[in-house]
């Protein structure tokens, strides 16, 4: 059993997954909005990402500069092995409680 | 629209964002501002989500569950952090309270923006450096009058204070003028000054375009010169700066224009003058002499010396020149005031009081805010206790409250700006023609500053009882009965507060009824005259064509006989001077039969040379003797009517009628002959004291006067006769400017406009203090109520009858307003010693205004007490018992 992790550290976990390269702060926060159709603040963000590194299932590392950001560099963010492990874990409880709930409410 | 987020807001987020992730945190805003501004978004939109983001960045950010992201460990809890978990805490309570959080941020933007709005009228005036450089050294030079006032200086006076003070450096003499200026457009009166050459150097203040005055131009034969006032410039002229060197006509004249004032510049010897000119007097005019006083003098005090000095070593000039010139000065010496004590003597006192009333209503709000604060403290024991028990201190929890209290103020502060900048356009707009600097009081820098300071002293003073409160709460007691209500020391604090917020209304109510009882004395006096239906205007003559007297005279006459047939007119006469105008034209009265040592030593009295008509358009009664009639033109004998209080002083007990004086002058001019006693007519004001007054017949003064009033008594509405009278008096001639046109009754109320301006503040502070008490009242007594339900239910249930409760519940409020009446009475009456100079024919202390407002009081208190008591009385002892 993995760390338990917040539907937003689950979402942002996945959307890292989904991003591979290029999980950076923009990019996660379309991701999500464009996906699960929610506004999250990059405030939320990166309070999240942050625990999550803290927790060691994420890591990152900065980028290159770029004139549309004013000259400053991107934060790339990457899912590691134990974040993976973590987002399986949570599926695998939500799959558990959905089961046998029907088509729709059951997860794949 | 520029791709780049707002700057400020930008730099904001630069200081609050943890240094570890600041620049990948605003690359990623700005990249995501422009796409969205790229994706064809709306820039306003964009910049509220901009917005949005920075505020939320700061809260979740520092929030304890961000642990990694905090700049310092989390165990020592840096003050930026606490702080924005206290904000983001405080925030989130008054959204989940939008009713209580509204009552409050009203109350307080009231209190704040009426205090702001007070502060922005009088700070110019009482507390702003004058707009000169070195002003605390510019004075005003007046002659002390026998019976203790001022007067103006005569020439020679200011010629002789000029080449021999030692204290005073540049100093100027100013006359009154106005001056017709002639464009393609109608005629235009302008107000302006005479000044002598060193006027603007005086003042410290250079033209902004051409040059100032030079000493040839101050003199009597050379070419006439004017100086343009910043505005009159860009309206009349266009803002033409090739007018430099030109010549415009005025009354006629060619006068050429040698300089252009700048914007800034504000004229606080004559704040109406909009053009300037030269003095040009010598020795040798006949109204250069020493007791003809109708200059102004202004000076500056050299530096290092002061003003008390300066007033000293005049004094000293004064004995000498009066030792020279015995016939010309009688009085004690000169009077000096500072420039700025000058424009501030007559009012203030007034503004003084009203800046404490609003600070009153200030006081009122804050003790409001405490209640409902308290009030609501009182439900949130269990959330403190709760805090406490998982380790937050004393210390912790009273920031949290000063915080909650501050960010409150905060936004009522806020909405106050919004209603000081609406109450300066309604004190603007209200306020009399006569305060002075009313085009300097605006909501400027310093204005938000003092409602920046004044919002933080009063987030802390209605924060820090509640914090205080709580802090001392017992803890574990509180954990227990989490749900009960108030405890009594804190219902001892409500009831406290309660009962100064009725004492402070009370002071402001005493205060507006004072005024109030004043204004009607007032207006009780008669002025001497009927100004019902009389319509007033004033015709200024300028111009080549009145090169005369005799042609100014004709003028007049025919004026006179073409308003008299404009139909719906009644009667009309024509006067020098009118009564309650502001005119001020006064000479020396010198009697034949009394003849005096030093002439300077007779009494002065008004001087109206008048039409024959006049007295009778006023209905200004005739006690003895006969009026003015037709027949005493040019060439008859001259004849007078003075008034009665003038008749009883200068002849006491003799028969006036046939006694005869001159007039300004002892050797020369005819001997005028008593014809009639008039009845008295208040000249200066309807409260000052009774002033002498003599009438003349206007053919037979020394000349002509230039400007001459109008009345009209009319058969209807004096007012809609106006465009006709302008039309016949203009069929005369065209050119010649018509001014002051009002009605008499208008006029009479003008008198008495400070003194209306401060009733009405008073009068709409004491409504607002008297409306936040209640609330006040009602509020405590409502609290009361819902905690005592068990008693009322067991009292009821023991048989007390609906009328019972009623009235135990009444007398509770009652007791506290009686309460707040006794201490109120008592700071009433220091209130009205300040107040004591405004006041008219009432006593400070008048038992009928502080008995009718304490009545008031103790009504509006038992109608707010009414509805708790009310519902207490509906209380159903079988539920309440119940319920326990």
């Amino acid at each position: 059993m993995g760390p338990r992790l917040s539907d937003l550290e689950s979402l942002i976990l996945l959307a890292l997954i989904r991003l591979g390269d290029e999980g950076y702060g923009v990019a996660v926060q379309k991701e999500l909005a464009s996906r699960s159709g929610r506004a999250i603040s990059f405030g939320s963000i990166y309070t999240t990402l942050a625990r999550l590194e803290a927790r060691g299932l994420v890591a990152s590392r900065l980028g290159d500069p770029t004139p549309e950001r004013g000259g400053r560099r991107k934060r790339y963010f990457e899912i590691r092995p134990a974040g993976r492990r973590a987002v399986a874990a949570s599926l695998k409880v939500l799959r558990a409680m959905t089961r046998g709930l029907g088509p729709s409410l059951e997860v794949p | 629209m520029s791709a780049r987020p707002p700057v400020l807001v930008t730099r904001l987020l630069e200081r609050t964002l943890p240094t570890r992730i600041r620049e990948e945190f605003l690359g990623d805003l700005e990249e995501s501002y422009a796409a969205r501004i790229a994706a064809g978004r709306s820039p306003i939109v964009t910049r509220l989500w901009y917005c949005r983001e920075a505020l939320a960045a700061p809260l979740t950010l520092h929030s304890h569950q961000a642990p990694a992201l905090s700049n310092a460990p989390r165990a020592a809890d840096g003050p930026m952090t606490n702080l924005l978990i206290d904000l983001r805490f405080a925030l989130r309570m008054l959204a989940r309270q939008p009713g209580f959080t509204a009552v409050v941020a009203i109350t307080l933007a009231l209190g704040i923006g009426a205090t702001t709005a007070i502060f922005s009228a009088v700070y110019p005036i009482l507390f702003a450096p004058l707009p000169y450089p070195g002003a605390d050294h510019i004075a005003m030079v007046w002659e002390n009058t026998q019976d203790g006032g001022h007067s103006n200086v005569g020439y020679g006076t200011f010629v002789d204070i000029a080449e021999q003070s030692r204290t005073i450096g540049a100093t100027a003499a100013v006359g009154d003028w106005s001056t017709i200026l002639t464009t393609a457009a109608e005629p235009e009166l302008l107000p302006g000054s005479r000044v002598s050459r060193d006027y603007f150097r005086t003042l410290g203040v250079a033209p902004a375009l051409g040059r100032d005055f030079t000493a040839e131009e101050d003199v009597r034969g050379n070419g006439r010169v004017v100086i343009l006032g910043q505005a009159l410039w860009r309206s009349r002229f266009g803002g033409d700066s090739a007018i430099v060197g030109r010549a415009i006509t005025l009354d006629g004249t060619p006068f050429t224009v040698v300089g252009v004032m700048p914007a800034g510049f504000v004229d606080l010897i004559d704040p109406r003058a909009q053009i300037w000119t030269t003095l040009r007097y010598n020795a040798t005019l006949s109204w250069a002499c020493r007791s003809c006083r109708h200059l102004r003098m202004v000076a500056r005090i050299k530096p290092g010396v002061t003003i008390a000095q300066a007033n000293r070593e005049l004094n000293v000039l004064y004995q000498r020149m009066r030792a020279d010139n015995p016939r010309d000065y009688a009085a004690s010496g000169f009077y000096v005031p500072a420039l700025r004590d000058q424009l501030t003597e007559g009012v203030r006192p007034a503004l003084l009081a009203v800046l404490g009333a609003v600070a009153l209503v200030l006081l009122i709000a804050c003790a409001n805010v405490t209640n409902l604060l308290l009030a609501r403290a009182a439900q949130r024991e269990g959330e403190f206790a709760v805090r406490t028990a998982l380790g937050a201190g004393n210390r912790r929890l009273v920031r949290q409250l000063l915080t909650e209290s501050l960010l409150l103020a905060g936004v009522g502060g806020a909405l106050g700006v919004g209603v000081a900048v609406l109450g300066v356009e309604a004190i603007v707009a209200l306020s009399p023609q006569n305060l002075p600097r009313i085009q300097a009081i605006a909501v400027n820098q310093p204005v938000l500053l003092f409602a920046l300071v004044v919002t933080t002293l009063v987030g802390f003073a209605f924060g820090i009882v509640p914090a205080i409160h709580a802090a001392r709460g017992d803890l574990h007691q509180n954990l227990q009965q989490s749900t009960r209500r108030a405890t009594g020391g804190r219902r001892v604090t409500r009831s406290a507060l309660v009962v100064s917020e009725m004492a402070l209304a009370l002071v402001l109510l005493v205060g507006s009824g004072l005024l109030l009882r004043s204004m009607d004395r007032l207006f009780a006096i008669s002025p001497g005259f009927d100004p019902e239906r009389v319509l007033t205007l004033q015709v200024q003559t300028g111009g080549p064509h009145f090169a005369n007297d005799t042609v100014t005279w004709a003028y007049f006459d025919r004026v006179l006989a073409v308003v008299r047939a404009v139909p719906g007119v009644e009667q009309a006469g024509i006067t020098s001077q009118l009564p309650l105008s502001g005119d001020f034209d006064a000479y020396g009265i010198h009697l034949k039969d009394r003849p005096s040592v030093n002439p300077e030593d007779d009494g002065s009295a008004f001087r109206y040379a008048v039409s024959a008509g006049y007295l009778e358009t006023m209905r200004i009664p005739i006690h003895r003797g006969r009026s003015l009639l037709e027949s005493d033109r040019a060439g008859q004998p001259a004849a007078a009517v003075v008034g009665e209080t003038f008749a009883r002083r200068r002849w006491r007990g003799e028969d006036p009628i046939g006694k005869q004086f001159r007039i300004g002058d002892t050797e020369t001019g005819p001997w005028w002959t008593v014809v009639g006693i008039a009845g008295d007519v208040k000249h200066v004001a309807l409260g000052a004291e009774q002033p002498s007054e003599v009438y003349l017949p206007e053919g037979q003064w020394k000349w002509a006067d230039g400007a001459m009033s109008f009345v009209v008594r009319t058969k209807g509405d004096p007012a809609a006769l106006a465009p006709a009278l302008r039309r016949a008096i203009w069929s005369v001639d065209k050119d010649q400017p018509i001014v002051r046109v009002t009605t008499m009754p208008q006029l009479v109320r003008a008198t008495e406009a400070q003194r209306r301006f401060i009733l009405v503040l008073f009068e709409a502070f004491a409504v607002v203090a008297l409306a936040l008490a209640a609330a006040g009242i009602y509020g405590v007594i409502s609290g009361a109520v819902v905690e005592r339900r068990r008693e009322v239910g067991i009292r009821a249930a023991l048989g007390a009858s609906r009328g019972d409760i009623l009235s135990m519940v009444v007398r509770q409020g009652l007791t506290m307003a009686g309460a707040g009446v006794a201490i109120g009475l008592l700071g009433a009456l220091g209130l009205s010693r300040v107040i004591a100079g405004m006041l008219y024919g009432v006593q400070a202390f008048d038992l009928a205004t502080y008995g009718a407002v304490a009545g008031i009081l103790f009504a509006v208190a038992g109608a707010a007490c009414w509805i708790p008591a009310w519902r207490a009385a509906r209380v159903d002892p079988a539920v309440v018992l119940r319920a326990e």
